[in-house]
């Protein structure tokens, strides 16, 4: 019926709203000299966060594609959780232990600052 | 120290990469109140280490070059580089960091009279820094003819100078005292101030030109501003610490091994043992509780000293906060036909991340921006597509008004009557 197939595709408009807002702030090449985003600033573990969602790999270090992950931390962030998470970079380096809640607050934060006026830049 | 001391734990050093070999940590402290131990490597990279058993908990990059000291605050821990402040949670997410151009060579930090919400910053350097700790903004910054090398705080800030002395600072104008102490003759290795106390451990030129440990331990007295009796250690005494619960104890050790344990007001009573040691010590610490004490190797490891039955880090200990542990994963076939909302919400009260803002307008369905062709020409072609240089007149994925362009008065003709058309051709002929 046709609220059933509704319900089915309810999620989707949100998810997709977060992800652009993800895409938006993630990699920016502006952000190359930006201390905040260096790896003793802020939004270093947007950074993190984005690989622990979308580079996820086995026991044998191969590519491990889980839709299910992703959709999982992709809402927990959206609602932010107070669940926290361990965010590990690429060289295994450094080790931080973060709860969605602060991630999410990152991302409003990072995002906020994309679409400011840019006459108080 | 009771005698049931004895070595309870050794960590070899983690790597600072895959391919680098080991480093000596620089700097190393307990926390004040998580059984941790905090570990700082010569490349700005801190390490945390949870319990007894010395299990890795957190590592963050704090700045650049090696980790001077730590120091802990309730919401987190402080390290200082050369040549930046920082501070994070102890789970990792830095809080704040400072860098400031006359931050050239910053060697020690201390906490002032206002409990644990300011620092004051010294080094090999002409300035000192005052920081809001809460804030993370410097809110002075103080000229010092002095270079400090050591910095403890206890009745006064208690900092020693690379020539061997030890200056008393006021911990409210950070005024320097009348009072000086020169400890060594050369410079002082290790200082610890608490209470009443000063105890420094330092070198001086012995048999004409080489540097060596004096074979005694400095002491003075903060209430009276005199010194004391010092307190013999023949072996050279490279390290000491004063008990943080029994305020007139002191804790010696040697490059080798040698621990001391004496009491400053009756040096005679002595308690001795000897850690095993393959190499020279480069550090040692003892734990706020008193029931703990790491020393430092040349080879570098951790040795954790205290009684298997007693041995704790902090004198209040709050809990670590670890990661939560994964919920067992969904089987799902995630199919075409699957749809997103099979993983559920968590509970939420607040706005959605994914709410975008409501004044964000956007024009959408403009044509295509379109190639000048000459730039097309310049191009050659490739398996994937067309490839060659990029022309100068516009930035990477700037925005195009490709409607603008649409907009452009085109000479249009009007359309003209059969008599016109007429007229003209007559005109042409």
């Amino acid at each position: 019926t046709l609220t059933s197939q509704l319900t089915r595709e309810l999620e989707n408009g949100r998810l997709f709203r977060l992800m652009a807002k993800l895409g938006e702030i993630n990699e920016r090449p502006e952000y190359d000299n930006n201390p905040k985003w260096s790896e003793t600033g802020e939004r270093y573990m947007l950074k993190l966060f984005r690989d622990y969602v979308f580079h996820q790999v086995n026991a044998e270090g191969k590519p491990h594609v889980n839709m299910g992950h992703v959709l999982e931390c992709l809402n927990k962030l959206d609602a932010g959780s107070n669940q926290t998470i361990k965010l590990i970079s690429r060289d295994e380096q450094d080790c931080f232990i973060v709860s969605y809640k602060e991630l999410k607050k990152q991302v409003e934060a990072a995002f906020q600052e994309l679409i400011k006026p840019e006459s108080t830049k | 120290m009771d005698e049931a001391w004895e070595e309870v734990g050794r960590l070899p050093l983690p790597p600072s990469g895959p391919q680098a070999i080991v480093q000596l940590s620089s700097t190393f402290a307990f926390d004040t109140s998580q059984e941790l131990l905090w570990v700082g490597n010569q490349f700005g990279r801190v390490w945390s280490f949870y319990s007894t058993e010395l299990q890795r908990y957190t590592s963050f990059k704090c700045g650049d070059g090696p980790v001077r000291q730590l120091l802990f605050h309730e919401k987190g821990v402080i390290a200082l580089c050369p040549r930046s402040v920082h501070m994070a949670l102890r789970r990792g997410p830095p809080i704040w960091h400072i860098v400031h151009e006359d931050m050239k060579d910053l060697q020690c930090m201390s906490f002032t009279s206002r409990g644990n919400t300011e620092i004051l910053v010294a080094g090999l350097q002409d300035r000192m820094f005052v920081i809001d700790a809460e804030k993370g903004t410097i809110t002075r910054q103080i000229p010092s003819i002095d270079h400090y090398t050591i910095m403890k705080r206890s009745r006064y800030i208690c900092a020693a100078t690379g020539s061997g002395e030890i200056h008393l600072l006021d911990p409210k104008t950070f005024e320097l005292q009348e009072t000086k102490f020169k400890a060594h003759a050369l410079r002082i290795n290790d200082m610890d101030a608490q209470h009443d106390f000063v105890v420094t451990c330092g070198y001086a030129m012995r048999q004409g030109q080489i540097p060596m440990l004096d074979p005694m331990v400095n002491a003075f007295d903060l209430k009276n501003l005199k010194q004391m009796h010092s307190v013999s250690f023949p072996s050279g005494a490279a390290y000491v610490r004063l008990h943080p619960r029994l305020s007139s104890t002191i804790i010696i050790v040697s490059q080798y091994g040698q621990i001391h344990e004496v009491d400053l007001l009756n040096p005679d009573s002595s308690k001795f043992k000897q850690a095993n040691v393959l190499t020279y010590l480069s550090m040692i610490e003892m734990a706020p509780s008193g029931e703990a004490l790491v020393l430092a190797d040349g080879e570098c490891n951790l040795h954790l000293w205290g009684s298997r039955a007693k041995i704790r880090f902090a004198e209040i200990s709050n809990p670590v906060e670890f990661a939560d542990p994964e919920e067992p994963a969904l089987q799902v076939d995630w199919n075409n036909e699957t749809p997103l909302s099979t993983v559920g919400m968590p509970y939420y009260r607040e706005n959605l991340l994914s709410a975008w803002p409501s004044h964000l307008i956007h024009e959408v369905g403009a044509p295509p921006p379109k190639f000048d062709p000459q730039f097309l020409s310049k191009l050659s072609m490739g398996y994937g597509g067309y490839y060659g240089r990029v022309s100068a007149t516009m930035r990477r994925n700037q925005v195009e008004d490709t409607r603008a362009v649409e907009k452009a008065p085109i000479n249009l003709t009007a359309p003209r009557f059969l008599s016109e058309k007429a007229r003209e051709n007559q005109n042409n002929t």
